[in-house]
């Protein structure tokens, strides 16, 4: 009974003691923010680099492709039709694109897509940006260039087509969903507030050549204010753009000369992945399989090659879990080769024994990976403070400890075991670090949950504060979870560090021979 | 009848490489219902002796059996029990617990002594027993204050209360008046002979002649041994 008594009349009435529940709190508080940012960091890059990919990816890393692939996909389907949903080829190449009218430059990474299958195997369409606010009006084929009019009123208008696909966005919109920082006022380039079109003082309507469309990164040729809004008005929607391509044989050496290919800026694509939309264009899978030299060419015997493809991407059916489908579509992948052998030349033989099955996940793991080991140090440099947290309440008890010794003699004198007397400490340390524990995890989650709110704040005092900068990172909001194993772990870990610092002053404390003390006054 | 009975008691300490040889064959026996004065010149070794009567201290050599029971053969843990319920001590300078009020101070032998659930149906008793020793030392009214807040013969008698709490066989006190002028002692004094007279074994540690003559009888140490 005394041992409590003891603790909580000590808590109360020994002020240092405060010290050591305020650096248990800050501890707390700090790990516990610093972890959700991460942690929601993470999922977001988790949730986002799996947009582009489908649930397994077979390809061969070399950027001449595979032969065959239509073949297998036709097989894959037939052979397990209860698993497969869609399954979609991509090749990826390197490209220079280029904007006539202002001569601006950048290598790019050109990603070759059928639009509409792999609509179907990823989210690539929630992260366009005209197609939200003009809903079916995206595609890779020929384009002319929508330009905005007057109607009777004075009024911009966009010809009726976009016109009547905002009325169906404005439609079928969620309120809450409606990203501000997207739109801006309506004016003569945009009367929807909505990215940027050419502007004539006439009837809306098309110019210029039809012209395949092309997908850009975001963050390929737009910026961001401080705001986070993207300043679209540089490169209007349509505009023609020139992509220069440089085809490669399945050998890996180089067909033709550079092709340069006109197109019109149709979209731009935001999956919210800085590494992928800083660089990443989207073009049409049929044309650019022609134009990169991996469609069916004839050869000088009158016989054709096999058209070639980076990459395929496989959906599952819903339900169907990647980690179970993989061993057995890689099983199909063995037994189509058997099927193929002895037909296929030296070289197809070679791009395709390096064909691989993966998962989404597997194949992401490099990415993911750089963020969990950051997770790791920062495990690791919080560690590192956890063991100041047990040392400067060692010491904080150590000074109770010696400032008591006399009492804890007294006590011991009126019958107090050694137990009982280190009791009184480690209960107390407990106490400090739940204590600690609670404060921290209420201001913890309080910060987080208010964090973006909070660098407003700051921001709005110095605007050298607002350590997340829209313009740096590609996510607009300070992304956060709180994770409760996370919480859990941390409220423990508050406990057991404060145990722990009270363990060697107990420990001093159990020592203490009554005698010794209590001769003198 | 004997109470405790201690044999070739033996106690050497060491300060680095000089030894000093503190009790050289102490054999002492305490009745029961005395009031027994150990005397004696400062530094002889008084206190030495009378912690280990009452288990705080170890002898190097001898024994003390406690109503029949070896204190230095039993455990730890049966010593610290034994300290709890059958001694009780009296120091020179209260040794009261600043954080806690007299009656609080009064009841901690009683806390010690009983697990946490117990605690809770045998506090009221132990209120109302704690209550009633300290109106006996005639401190009802201070039981709400602070140690600090008391003088010292009220101090004293604070560290009395808490001795007797337990109900304790053996009562001992090491210079109980020392820290005290000689009317609070001369009340500290009335106080001991009327729990003595109530049948509380006391041993008294004193170097005043004038107090150890309220004892029944007085015994003194000289040169490491009790005098005959
Ligand atoms: N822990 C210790 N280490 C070394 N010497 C000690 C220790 N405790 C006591 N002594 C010595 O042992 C001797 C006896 O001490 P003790 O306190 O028992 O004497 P005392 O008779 O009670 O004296 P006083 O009348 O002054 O209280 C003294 O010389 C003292 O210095
Ligand atoms: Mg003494």
């Amino acid at each position: 009974m005394y041992k409590l008594f003891l603790t909580f009349r000590y808590l109360i009435s020994k002020w240092v003691a405060v010290f050591s529940i305020l650096s248990v709190w800050l501890c707390v508080a700090m790990v516990l923010i610093v972890f959700s940012v991460m942690d929601g960091f993470l999922d977001n890059i988790k949730q986002h680099s799996r947009g582009l990919l489908g649930d397994i990816i077979i390809d061969n890393s070399t950027l001449q492709g595979f032969p065959y692939y239509e073949e297998f996909s036709a097989y894959l389907k037939d052979r397990l039709p209860d698993e497969i949903d869609v399954v979609t080829p991509v090749i990826y190449s390197y490209g220079i694109l280029r904007e006539p009218e202002s001569s601006f430059t950048k290598p790019v990474r050109i990603v070759a897509i059928d639009f509409d299958s792999y609509c179907a195997v990823n989210n690539f369409r929630e992260s366009l940006y005209y197609d939200r606010y003009y809903p079916d009006t995206t595609s890779l084929g020929l384009v002319q260039k929508p330009v905005a009019g007057i109607d009777m009123k004075g009024n911009s208008i966009l010809p009726e087509r976009l016109e009547a696909a905002h009325r169906e966005y404005l439609k079928n919109r969620v309120e809450e969903e409606v990203d501000h920082t997207d739109i801006a006022e309506p004016n003569y380039r945009s009367p929807h507030g909505v990215g940027g079109f050419e502007q004539h003082f006439g009837l809306p309507g098309y110019e210029g050549n039809p012209l395949p469309g092309i997908i850009i990164g975001t963050d390929v040729v737009f910026s961001r204010d401080r705001k986070g809004v993207y300043n679209r008005s540089i490169l209007d929607r349509g505009a023609e753009i020139v992509l220069t391509i440089l085809p490669l044989t399945s050998r890996g050496t180089i067909a033709e000369n550079p092709i340069p290919v006109a197109m019109r800026n149709i979209d731009d694509s935001r999956t919210k992945v800085y590494e992928i939309d800083k660089i990443c264009v989207y073009v049409d899978f049929k044309l650019f399989q022609e134009y990169l030299s991996m469609g069916a060419l004839e050869r000088v015997d009158g016989s054709f090659t096999e058209p070639r493809a980076s990459q395929l991407l496989v959906s599952l059916k819903d339900g169907k879990d990647y980690n179970k489908a993989l061993p057995k579509i890689e099983e199909v992948w063995n037994d189509f080769l058997g099927t193929l052998a002895g037909n296929v030349t030296r070289y197809e033989a070679d791009l395709l024994s390096s064909v691989g099955v993966d998962t989404w996940e597997t194949r992401q793991q490099a990415f993911i990976q750089a963020v969990e080991k950051e997770k790791v140090l920062v495990t690791i440099l919080f560690g590192i403070i956890s063991v100041v947290a047990i040392v400067l309440i060692g010491v904080v008890f150590y000074m109770i400890v010696l400032q008591k010794t006399r009492d804890i003699g007294i006590i011991k004198s009126l019958g107090a075991t050694s137990a009982g007397v280190a009791m009184i400490f480690i209960m107390y340390g407990a106490i400090i670090g739940v204590i600690g524990g609670i404060l921290g995890i209420l201001t913890g989650t309080t910060v987080v949950a208010n964090i973006n709110e909070i660098q407003a704040w700051l921001a709005s005092w110095n605007p050298k504060l607002q350590v997340w900068s829209p313009e740096v990172y590609t996510f607009d909001r300070i992304p956060s979870v709180v994770k409760p194993l996370v919480l859990v772990a941390v409220f423990g870990m508050a406990v057991l560090t404060s145990t722990l610092g009270a363990l060697v002053p107990a420990l001093k404390a159990a020592w203490v021979w009554p005698v010794k003390t209590l001769r003198y006054e | 009848m004997v109470l405790a009975r201690a044999t070739k008691l033996h106690k050497t300490y060491s300060l680095g490489k000089t030894k000093v040889s503190v009790l050289r064959g102490v054999n002492l026996e305490v009745h029961e219902g005395e009031m027994l004065a150990i005397t004696g010149a400062s530094g002889c070794g008084k206190s030495t002796l009378l912690h280990i009567l009452g288990a705080l201290d170890k002898p190097d050599q001898g024994t003390v059996s406690l109503g029949g029971e070896d204190l230095f053969a039993a455990g730890t843990w049966r010593r610290d029990a034994i300290r709890n319920k059958d001694v009780g001590f009296v120091f020179q300078f209260y040794h009261l617990l600043p954080e806690f009020n007299v009656l609080e101070n009064v009841l901690m032998p009683r806390m010690v002594g009983t697990p946490t659930l117990n605690w809770l149906s045998s506090s009221r008793e132990a209120k109302s027993k704690a209550t009633e020793i300290l109106e006996t030392v005639g401190l009802k009214d201070r039981m709400k204050h602070r140690p600090k807040e008391l003088s010292g013969g009220e101090r004293q008698r604070v560290a009395i209360a808490r001795a007797i709490v337990n109900e304790p066989r053996f009562l001992l006190a090491d210079e109980p008046t020392g820290n005290l002028d000689a009317k609070m002692g001369k009340g500290i004094m009335e106080c001991l002979r009327g729990l003595n007279r109530n049948g509380q074994t006391i041993v008294l540690v004193t170097h005043d002649p004038h107090i150890a003559n309220q004892a029944d009888r007085q015994v003194r140490l000289v040169d490491g041994r009790i005098e005959a």
